[in-house]
C-alpha cells in the first residue's frame, strides 16, 4: 500500500461534508416502516460479486475434532466443502450449545433454530460450493436481517423487523452462510451489552459466574458467541473500540476495516463518521476469511466505491506468504511501538479505594475507575505480554521501531476530541429526542450532550480531526508498517484499520484464566498487513488456540457475588445479574 | 517565517460559569429543539435516567468539551482547512 493509498485516504476524508445526502437520515422511518430504500435490497440479491466459488481455503492444519463446533471458521468452510461434515450436524451442535448455555451467557437476543436448520438442510442437499456453504453464522443486533428482528438491543427498535439483508450480512448469506441468530449488544451500541435500562446481560466467556469481569463491548454477545462455541464466527461494528475491545477480553482475533472497505449500508448508524463493520473470529485466518467475503464495493454505500480493490485476505495469512516480510518494499515488516505500549503500570496509591458517593458517574464522559489491585495485576501481566508478544515477532524477523507520539496526539485523541462525535448521534436520532427521552433508557445522557455541542465546536472538531489523520500518516507511517495501540479510539477516530488478537493470559485478577489482547493498527487499506503478521504470529503462539471451560466446569470466584443464581450446572434460569453499567462506561467497554 | 495571528484570550473561563446559567442555557437549548427532560423524575437512583444526573452529566461536558475544542489553534501554514470525513465517494465514480 503505501504513498498512493494514504494520499487517496486523505484526500477522500478532506472535503468539507455533505453527509445528510447519503446517509440514513430518517431512522424513525427505518423503525416504523421497514426499509426507507424500497426497492433496494443492498447486495440482498447479488452474488458476492468478484469473488470465486471455491476460494483458496487454508489447508487443514490439525486433526479434525470429535465436535464439530470445535472447528475453526475456515477448518467448517473445507470440511463442509469437502462432504466431511454435514450443514445439519454442525448447525444441530451449535443450536445444542446455545440451547445448553446460553442461558447463562446471554450472547444471543434472538436464535432463529427452525430457520437455521432449513438453510443447514438446503445446503447438505444442494452442496454449493460458496466459499462459506453451511457456516454458521451470529449476526450483531445491529445489522438488519430481512424478517428477523433487528433491535440494536433498545427501546426505540424492539419491534423492528426490517424487509432486507444488511449488505455486508447479504454478502455472507449468498456466501452459503447460515444465520443462527441476532446478538446481545450495548444498547444502541453504546457499552457492553445490558437491557436498555442498564441490567447487565452477557457475560465474559471465560467467567461466566463473575459479573466484574466484563465481555467487552459494544458487541459482546458477538463475542461471547465465538468464544463460548455458540457460533463459528460473528459479524460486529466499532465506533469506538467494539470489535476490538471485546475481541482483546475473549482471545478473539476481530478486525475494525478501514473506513468504506465494508458497506454500512443495512446497519443501524450510531454515528455517521466512525462506524465500522467487521469480524470477530477465532484466530486470523477466520478474520481474514470472513472480511475477504464482507468487503467491496456497495452502490448503497458511496464511502465504499472507489476504493483501492480489496486485496487477497486469504492470500495473506497463508503460510507461505512470508507475512514478516513487506510485501512492496521486501523488507522486514516494521512494528512501530508507540511510548505507552511497554509501560509499567504504578501500583495504585490506595489498593482499595472506596467509591465517592458525591462524584456522580453517571453522564461523566470519563467515569472514575477505582484501580484495584486486581486491575494493577492485570495491567502488569499485559505489560509483560506485551513484550513477550514484541519479541516473538523480532525473533520471527520483524522489526521494531520505536517512535514518539505524532505531534498532537494527546490533545486530539483526549476525551474532548473524542467528544466531537456526540452531535452525530443525537442528530440521527433526533426525532427520538423530541418523541421520549426515556425510550433511550440508560444510554440517554450523551445523547443530550451532543445535543449541546455547538455547530462552530462540532467542525473546529473534525477539522482537527484532519489534522490528527495527516500527522498519523506522516510521523507514523512515515517509519514503520504497523503501529502498537493501547487504545482504538485514535484509529477509530480517523478511520484507520485495527486489529485485536490475543497474545497471553493471566489469572491473578479473577482466578479465572482471563485473555490478555494485542493490537495494531495500519494504514489505510492495510488489512491484509494486519492478517498476514497476525496469522504468522498464530502460527508460532497457542494463544488463540485456547478455549473456554463451559459454565458448568467453573465455579464462581472466592467473594465474587456474581455467582450463578440458576442451577447447580449454570444452565437453567436466565441470569439477570443485578449490576448496572456506567452511563458514560464507553471509554473502557467500547461503542 | 510568517507571524502567526494573535490568538485573542477568552474572557471568562467555562470553570467560572455558575449551575444556574448552565441550567439557563441547557433547558433553552433543549426547549428550542422540542426535547422535553420533564418526562423523566427528578431524582430516583433507581430509574435508568433522571433529570439531576442527565443536567449533572450535561454541565459536566459543557464546562469541559466546547472549550477544550475551542482552544485547538491550527497551524495557520497548514494545508488548506477542511472538515473531517468526506462523503466525496460519489464524485470519485469512474
Amino acid at each position: 500500500m503505501g504513498k498512493l493509498n494514504r494520499r487517496r485516504f486523505l484526500e477522500r476524508m478532506t472535503a468539507l461534508t455533505a453527509t445528510a445526502a447519503a446517509t440514513p437520515g430518517a431512522l424513525g422511518a427505518i423503525s416504523r416502516a421497514g426499509s426507507r430504500f424500497p426497492g433496494e435490497t443492498g447486495a440482498g440479491s447479488r452474488a458476492v460479486a468478484g469473488r470465486p466459488d471455491e476460494p483458496d481455503l487454508p489447508p487443514a492444519g490439525r486433526p479434525q475434532p470429535a465436535d464439530p463446533t470445535e472447528l475453526t471458521l475456515a477448518e467448517a468452510a473445507r470440511l463442509l466443502r469437502d462432504g466431511d461434515v454435514g450443514a445439519v450436524e454442525l448447525v444441530e451442535a451449535y443450536l445444542a450449545r446455545i440451547g445448553r448455555w446460553d442461558p447463562r451467557y446471554q450472547a444471543f437476543n434472538t436464535v432463529v433454530s427452525q430457520a437455521a436448520l432449513e438453510a443447514a438442510r438446503t445446503a447438505d442437499r444442494t452442496r454449493g460450493r460458496a466459499p462459506l456453504t453451511g457456516v454458521p453464522l451470529a449476526i450483531k443486533d445491529n445489522y438488519f436481517t430481512a424478517g428477523v428482528r433487528t433491535t440494536a438491543n433498545s427501546f426505540i427498535f424492539e419491534d423492528f423487523v426490517p424487509d432486507f439483508d444488511a449488505t455486508s450480512w447479504a454478502r455472507l448469506r449468498d456466501a452459503g452462510a447460515i444465520l443462527l441468530g441476532k446478538t446481545q449488544m450495548g444498547p444502541l451500541a453504546t457499552t457492553a451489552a445490558s437491557t436498555p435500562t442498564g441490567e447487565r446481560t452477557t457475560v465474559n466467556a471465560w467467567a461466566p459466574h463473575h459479573d466484574g469481569v466484563s465481555p467487552g463491548g459494544s458487541s459482546s454477545g458477538s463475542a461471547t458467541a465465538v468464544a463460548a462455541r455458540m457460533a463459528a464466527s460473528s459479524t460486529g461494528t466499532q465506533t469506538g473500540g467494539s470489535i476490538t475491545n471485546p475481541s482483546n477480553a475473549q482471545g478473539l482475533t476481530g478486525i475494525k476495516p478501514t473506513m468504506g472497505r465494508v458497506s454500512l449500508h443495512g446497519i443501524l448508524p450510531l454515528t455517521y463518521t466512525r462506524d465500522h463493520p467487521g469480524p470477530l473470529a477465532r484466530d486470523a485466518v477466520d478474520a481474514a476469511l470472513m472480511l475477504q467475503v464482507m468487503a467491496g464495493p456497495d452502490p448503497a454505500d458511496p464511502r465504499s466505491l472507489g476504493l483501492p480493490p480489496v486485496p487477497d485476505y486469504l492470500g495473506a495469512v497463508r503460510e507461505d506468504a512470508g507475512a514478516l516480510t513487506h510485501p512492496e518494499r521486501r523488507g522486514a515488516v516494521r512494528i512501530g511501538v508507540l511510548p505507552d505500549f511497554l509501560d509499567e503500570p504504578e501500583p495504585p496509591e490506595d489498593p482499595e479505594p472506596d467509591p465517592d458517593p458525591d462524584v456522580d458517574r453517571i453522564g461523566s464522559s470519563f467515569p472514575r475507575r477505582e484501580r484495584t489491585q486486581a486491575a494493577y495485576r492485570r495491567e502488569v501481566a499485559t505489560a509483560e505480554a506485551r513484550r513477550r508478544m514484541l519479541a516473538t515477532l523480532e525473533e520471527m524477523g520483524a522489526e521494531t521501531v520505536e517512535l514518539d507520539f505524532p505531534t498532537r496526539w494527546e490533545t486530539l485523541t483526549s476525551f474532548n476530541f473524542n467528544n466531537v462525535r456526540l452531535p452525530e448521534r443525537s442528530e440521527i436520532f433526533l426525532e427520538h429526542l423530541r418523541d421520549d427521552v426515556r425510550k433511550f433508557g440508560v444510554s440517554l445522557a450523551p445523547w443530550i450532550n451532543g445535543l449541546l455541542l455547538p455547530a462552530a465546536e462540532y467542525v473546529r472538531g473534525s477539522r482537527a480531526r484532519l489534522v490528527l489523520l495527516r500527522e498519523i500518516l506522516d510521523e507514523v507511517f512515515g517509519r514503520c508498517d504497523l503501529v502498537t495501540q493501547t487504545a482504538p479510539f485514535p484509529f477509530d477516530m480517523v478511520g484507520l484499520p485495527l486489529i485485536g488478537f490475543p497474545i497471553g493470559f493471566e489469572t491473578g485478577s479473577t482466578g479465572y484464566p482471563r485473555p490478555i489482547g494485542g493490537m495494531f493498527g495500519a494504514e489505510p487499506y492495510a488489512e491484509h498487513h494486519l492478517l498476514a503478521v497476525i496469522a504468522a504470529y498464530q502460527r508460532a503462539t497457542d494463544w488463540h488456540l485456547r478455549r473456554p471451560a463451559d459454565p458448568g466446569e467453573l465455579r464462581p470466584a472466592e467473594g465474587d457475588g456474581g455467582g450463578p443464581r440458576d442451577g447447580a450446572d449454570g444452565s437453567r434460569g436466565r441470569d439477570r445479574s443485578p449490576g448496572r453499567y456506567d452511563l458514560f462506561d464507553v471509554m473502557e467497554r467500547g461503542e | 517565517m510568517a507571524r502567526r495571528p494573535s490568538t485573542p484570550r477568552s474572557v471568562t473561563s467555562s470553570q467560572e460559569v455558575t449551575d444556574e446559567q448552565l441550567d439557563a442555557y441547557i433547558h433553552t437549548r433543549l426547549a428550542l429543539l422540542g426535547v422535553d427532560l420533564s418526562v423523566l423524575p427528578a431524582e430516583d437512583e433507581d430509574a435508568p435516567a433522571d433529570q439531576r444526573r442527565i443536567m449533572a452529566s450535561a454541565r459536566r461536558f459543557l464546562r469541559s468539551t466546547p472549550g477544550a475544542i475551542a482552544d485547538f489553534e491550527f497551524d495557520p501554514l497548514g494545508p488548506a482547512p477542511a472538515i473531517y470525513p468526506a462523503e466525496v465517494s460519489a464524485r470519485n465514480r469512474g
